[in-house]
């Protein structure tokens, strides 16, 4: 067994699985979201039981639409904060930011454990080494009212990671080369699992980016081991970081990545810096580098969505939010801001956008006839002076 | 209820890697979830798909259908709007995992040949597919039983208060009564 499988069989109680076992899971912590635990709540109810199976272990975040920005958002709100009220259930409803970011700073993503989320990016707590499985939120109620889900073993794609990034590349164009390499549905329904020396030196932030990204490719699962070798897999894809040059997933698939100097060049009209992908404090100091004493280009709007609550405060604190003002950034609430295309920086038709989010699908932050590139923030701030798609020269 | 394994319909096709937001764009997902189907594929290339759609029309896709978000309202955007089945040479996994636990039929067949306006019989266990006017057919991988079962159920959520009112909490389901129907 390979890592991932020896956590499933602990966590269903087994002494070994292969893949292609169906086995049921025993859920550490399960989390959803304000667009999608309303409706949760709604079949939650249909089951007609009491309580849930541990309020303990169950998280509710308002993310995705906060401050409401329609009543009927502001009615998911409110059916959220009741069921929470009824079972004693923590829900998050004060902006303190993306899901995915509140649950590592809370502490919640141990190796091994298994977190159940209705939310498709679930898998950056792999990030920890936490298994992450997202499902909708009929699955979700199920798994609400028994703390279990059924789950079939995948097989595991092993990708080795050796070196060190280059300077202008981070977490993001990692998660790109991956893209790169499998396309948008190589990975479907496979576990990924990353490892290698190279893992030594990403930060905690750059791994939750790389598996962030893991569902994109259409994985089950997303998971960084701190091993230096592993067998037991499928395959073995080896990157090495060193050779890695900035790159940019391309209108409209986050499967069509090229490299950053090929598309160089490309006029653009507004740059998202934020989101579960790339807002933590370190994407902030990544743009906050190449934007210091510089200006965004005329005509282009630069709007940046910290991760967390946290995140704003921290880089209050090292006077980064300052650099991103001065340089003529406005700074939205944390949350998920403009990524899914619900508000805080839509595009219209004709829209160039370069942003550091997940996906680039048509409409996906507005019209249809809106155009979205996905890259690091580096890639994106310095996108955002030069008014075109340039790389990052960061010394 | 009255789920069948066996339907005809009206046949919609669409291309490769149709993901979750041209299923049912970002700005829609907060609607009441009664108001879902009058945006079905308003993100797709058939933006006014739901005036278009009858009850019962089949989807008929390439590979990676329903990429992307774990956004259930996907799914259930599609039945309500009337699509009693969505076929495809494959689906991302939440897509397809949502689908069957709200009690939408999905199954892998490769369609290539059909087109629009196409009127197709399809057997959810033996994969057949036959098109009406001429005969054509093509096998696809039937629909597993463990599907079946859910969606004969009525969707996951049927199956579960069996297990859970069944077995274990017989005493525990009245107290939620009143939540029952709605």
């Amino acid at each position: 067994m390979n890592e991932i499988e020896f956590y499933l069989a602990k966590s269903s109680k087994v002494d070994r699985v292969a893949p292609g076992d169906e086995i049921s899971l025993s859920v550490d912590l399960v989390m959803a979201h304000d667009v999608t635990a309303p409706m949760a709540i709604r079949e939650f109810y249909k089951i007609g039981i009491p309580s849930v199976f541990d309020h303990r272990k169950v998280l509710l975040v308002i993310d995705h639409c906060y401050p409401a920005p329609t009543v009927d958002a502001r009615t998911n709100h409110r059916t959220m904060q009741e069921f929470g009220r009824r079972y004693g259930i923590t829900v998050l409803s004060n902006g303190e930011g993306v899901c995915h970011q509140v649950l590592s700073e809370m502490g919640k993503l141990e190796r091994g454990s298994i977190l159940v989320g209705a939310d498709s990016h679930t898998c950056t707590a792999g990030g920890y080494g936490a298994i992450g499985i997202p499902v909708g939120s009929t699955e979700l109620a199920a798994v609400l009212a028994t703390g279990k889900i059924d789950f079939e073993v995948p097989h595991t794609v092993g990708v080795c990671l050796k070196g060190n990034l280059p300077l202008n590349c981070s977490g993001k164009d990692v998660a790109l080369s991956l893209l790169k390499e499998f396309g948008v549905r190589g990975l479907t329904d496979k576990a990924v699992l990353i490892f290698g020396e190279g893992v030594r030196g990403l930060t905690i932030g750059q791994r939750m980016t790389i598996c962030n990204m893991t569902i994109e490719t259409g994985a089950a699962i997303g998971y960084v081991s701190e091993s230096l070798d592993m067998d037991d897999v499928d395959q073995i894809v080896t990157i090495d970081l060193n050779r890695l040059s900035p790159l940019v997933a391309c209108p409209s698939s986050p499967g069509n990545v090229r490299p950053v100097s090929e598309v160089a060049g490309v006029p653009i009209s507004q740059v998202v810096i934020g989101s579960c992908t790339n807002g933590r404090l370190e994407d902030i100091k990544e743009a906050a580098r190449v934007l210091d004493g510089r200006k965004v280009a005329p005509y282009v709007n630069l709007v940046v969505v910290p991760a967390s609550r946290r995140v704003v405060a921290d880089a209050e604190r090292e006077g980064l939010l300052a650099v991103l003002r001065e340089a003529g950034a406005v700074i939205t609430n944390p949350g998920c801001g403009p990524c899914f295309g619900a508000h805080q920086g839509l595009a219209a038709d004709g829209d160039v956008v370069i942003s550091t989010t997940n996906r680039n699908f048509p409409g996906r932050m507005g019209s249809r006839k809106a155009e979205i590139y996905l890259a690091s923030p580096a890639t994106a701030a310095a996108s955002a002076v030069a008014g075109r798609l340039v790389e990052a020269e960061l010394r | 209820m009255g789920f069948s394994t066996v339907i005809r319909g009206r046949v919609w096709v669409f291309a490769d890697d149709v993901d979750t937001d041209q299923i049912l764009p970002g700005h829609s997902m907060s609607k009441p979830p009664e108001e879902l189907g009058k945006y079905a594929m308003s993100g797709s290339a058939i933006p006014d798909f739901p005036t278009k759609v009858k009850c019962g029309d089949i989807i008929v896709a390439g590979f990676n259908f329903g990429m992307g978000s774990s956004r259930e309202q996907a799914p259930v955007a599609l039945k309500q709007c009337g699509v009693a089945l969505v076929i495809a040479k494959s689906f991302a996994r939440i897509f397809r995992r949502n689908a069957i636990n709200i009690g939408l039929p999905v199954m892998v067949a490769d369609t290539t040949g059909l087109q629009n306006g196409d009127e197709i019989e399809v057997n959810l266990r033996t994969g057949s597919i036959r098109r009406l006017s001429d005969d054509w057919c093509v096998t696809g991988i039937p629909v597993s039983a463990v599907a079946l079962e859910t969606l004969e159920a009525g969707g996951l959520i049927e199956k579960v208060k069996r297990q859970v009112c069944g077995n274990e909490g017989r005493g525990l389901c009245s107290a939620g009564k009143d939540h029952k129907d709605h």
